[in-house]
């Protein structure tokens, strides 16, 4: 007994001491595929070249993770991983520490894509993808043509939220994807969109709510045509599903890292977010998932292989014809959007 | 003994009974009430942690609420008709062969009880859905041409729900059902009444007790169902608990969502108190006649 007891203080008394050898950081991820796809290639490796230890913590809803450590004033959560939409409400909010482009290169981002409170660090897009066994190999080449009941009479699944599909919405009346955001910020232009997928309805069989949900229709063929995330449907196709899709006319929305406000170690998550977003950690993150880096250098001289650069929303090739989701936008109308998407739903 | 002993004695019983629910009252007062007093709190905050009625002004003036009680409503008192019409006969049936076979069967009944929600509620996905059993065995039958929408609607819905609470409504039917006096049906048959006018004028009004508990069960309890719409309505089966959901995921308006959650405790007691007062009513009714 009095062993087991000596055992245990001296276990307590290192565990206590070792702070002092090693900083230690939690850092907050969605987790799943894309929770080890970050700590294979971002985290793990950035924490060993700072010799610092990092503790992840998972968390579905990250927002409401959160608020819920800065409202109750018990941070303990040091780096966090966001949603960017999500990341500018937190900011709006005050629940950020601003990103401190001092530590971080602000040149690691593309223009258009700087954010004061959440560095972005990877992209994905909402895309259009099909039951290659009812849609067979002459799918819907646009949007315009996802919307041709007649041309393609089968069913749709959607997202039950007004992101991205809004904008959506407006690329399949022929907005272009420069003109999008300024017809949302008209003052009509919200109904417009609103009313454009009030069309589409009657021939939508499922409203999805999960990634996962959205993968299991596609490969079930619950429905013939599904929008879903590119790294979805990409996984539904490799697992040899009946199933295709296309980047034409996707919405690229990016996820984002930040520091919650009031964190006791701000400096040190500053160091590891530029750490673990260096060209060659962002290049490698697509070895696990199909999404995509933000820094432009990730891009260059072969970091990612062309068979996976292929499969990314923002990979030349790819890209031309995608909106990039507006952040900003979305903190600003975004209750507004989805208050018009519930009604138009339950119309 | 004297009266006054008796007394002391029945008062002493009693405070040995009330301690012996003592650990389930602190239990209830600490996990129940506890978080539907600090919802109750949340309902009446904004942003900022300031008092305000803004919450109730602002459910209680959206559309999207009133559709979504109505949906809550119709769900509830479908699938209420549904266990009726499914639960009487077959707790009739039950109750009128021997204790033997009934038992097995209950058991029967009950098995779908002891498997978890998520699961059955998933089941039924893979049988109902566009590839699924039901719909393949139709087509291979030359049934139907095309596969039937079965699933990802509100009958789709339905399905589930009365599959989780049929065995809830029997219980108490079966029960009150078997608690008959034989000899009063005997005595209504041997007074020439034949089998449906039994059913009707006896076993019937005998079972009420029971027929009530069960209803209170099945309706209350589906007030709040979220996983079954959630997974079989396809998100087009949108009752309140789905409403509070989203306020929450996609709004982010835990003031919101907590008034709507006390709007649901409302309605429950609502139909709490609609039941009780139904039952006391029943029970005045026997007892005077």
């Amino acid at each position: 007994m009095k062993r087991i007891l000596r055992l245990s203080v001296a276990a307590i008394a290192i565990a206590a001491a070792s702070p002092l050898a090693a900083q230690t950081l939690t850092i907050t991820t969605a987790g799943g595929d894309y929770g080890t796809a970050m700590k294979e290639a971002m985290w793990g490796p950035a924490a060993a070249e700072l010799g610092i230890e990092v503790r992840e913590e998972t968390q579905s809803d990250g927002f409401a993770a959160l608020k819920m450590q800065v409202t109750s004033g018990a941070v303990t959560t040091d780096v966090i991983h966001l949603g960017s939409p999500e990341g500018a409400q937190a900011a709006a909010q005050g629940l950020l520490e601003p990103i401190d482009y001092s530590i971080i290169d602000p040149k690691s981002l593309p223009a258009g894509a700087e954010s004061a409170y959440c560095y972005p660090f990877s992209s994905y897009g909402t895309v259009m993808a099909w039951n290659t066994k009812t849609i067979g190999e002459k799918p819907p080449a646009s949007w315009a043509e996802f919307w041709d009941v007649k041309a393609f009479p089968g069913t749709r699944a959607l997202r039950a939220n007004a992101q991205d599909l809004i904008e959506i919405a407006l690329l399949s009346e022929g907005v272009a994807p420069s003109e999008v955001y300024t017809v949302l910020d008209s003052a009509e232009g919200l109904k417009r969109a609103i009313d454009r997928l009030e069309v589409l309805k009657p021939n939508v069989s499922v409203w999805w709510t999960s990634g996962a949900q959205s993968a299991q229709i596609l490969k079930d063929g619950e429905a013939d045509l599904v929008v879903t995330w590119n790294g979805r449907a990409e996984s539904v196709k490799a697992d040899g599903g009946a199933a295709n899709y296309s980047f034409k006319g996707s919405v690229i929305g990016t996820d984002c890292l930040a520091v919650p406000k009031g964190s006791a170690n701000k400096d040190a998550a500053m160091k590891l977010i530029a750490a673990m977003t260096k060209p060659e950690r962002g290049a490698k993150l697509t070895n696990y998932i199909a999404y995509g880096p933000l820094n432009p250098k990730a891009y260059e001289g072969g970091l990612i292989p062309a068979e996976r650069l292929q499969l990314l929303a923002t990979a030349p090739g790819n890209v031309e014809t995608s909106v990039f989701s507006k952040a900003d936008w979305w903190v600003k109308n975004g209750d507004a959007a989805q208050a018009a998407f519930d009604e138009m739903m339950n119309r | 003994m004297s009266a006054a002993a008796y007394l002391q004695d029945a008062r002493r019983e009693r405070r040995f009974y009330l301690s012996l629910a003592l650990p389930a009252l602190v239990l209830v007062g600490f996990a129940a009430l506890l978080p539907v007093a600090w919802i109750l709190r949340q309902s009446f905050l904004d942003l900022g942690g300031n008092f305000t009625t803004a919450n109730y002004g602002k459910i209680l003036s959206s559309g999207l609420t009133w559709s979504a009680l109505g949906t809550t409503l119709a769900l509830s008192g479908t699938t209420l008709v549904l266990c009726m019409i499914l639960g009487i006969p077959l707790a009739l049936t039950l109750a009128s062969t021997s204790t033997r076979i009934a038992n097995r069967v209950l058991i029967l009944i009950m098995l779908p009880l002891w498997t978890s929600i998520l699961v059955r509620t998933y089941g039924w996905l893979v049988l109902l859905r566009k590839d699924g059993l039901v719909n393949a065995a139709l087509q291979s039958l030359g049934l139907t041409d095309a596969p039937l929408p079965l699933v990802y609607n509100f009958n789709g819905t339905l399905i589930g729900m009365v599959h989780y609470m049929l065995p809830l409504f029997v219980l108490p039917v079966y029960a009150a059902m078997r608690d008959i006096d034989s000899n009063i049906i005997r005595a209504a048959a041997s007074m020439g009444a034949g089998l449906w006018h039994c059913v009707r004028t006896v076993i019937l009004p005998l079972s009420a007790g029971g027929i009530l508990s069960g209803s209170t069960i099945v309706f209350i309890y589906t007030l709040g169902f979220f996983i079954t719409p959630a997974v079989l309505g396809g998100g087009k089966v949108n009752p309140i608990s789905i409403r509070i959901d989203r306020t929450l995921s996609t709004f982010q308006d835990w003031g919101s969502a907590s008034a709507l959650g006390v709007l649901l405790l409302v309605l429950v007691l609502l139909t709490g108190a609609m039941l009780f007062a139904t039952r006391w009513f029943l029970n005045r009714g026997t007892r005077h006649a």
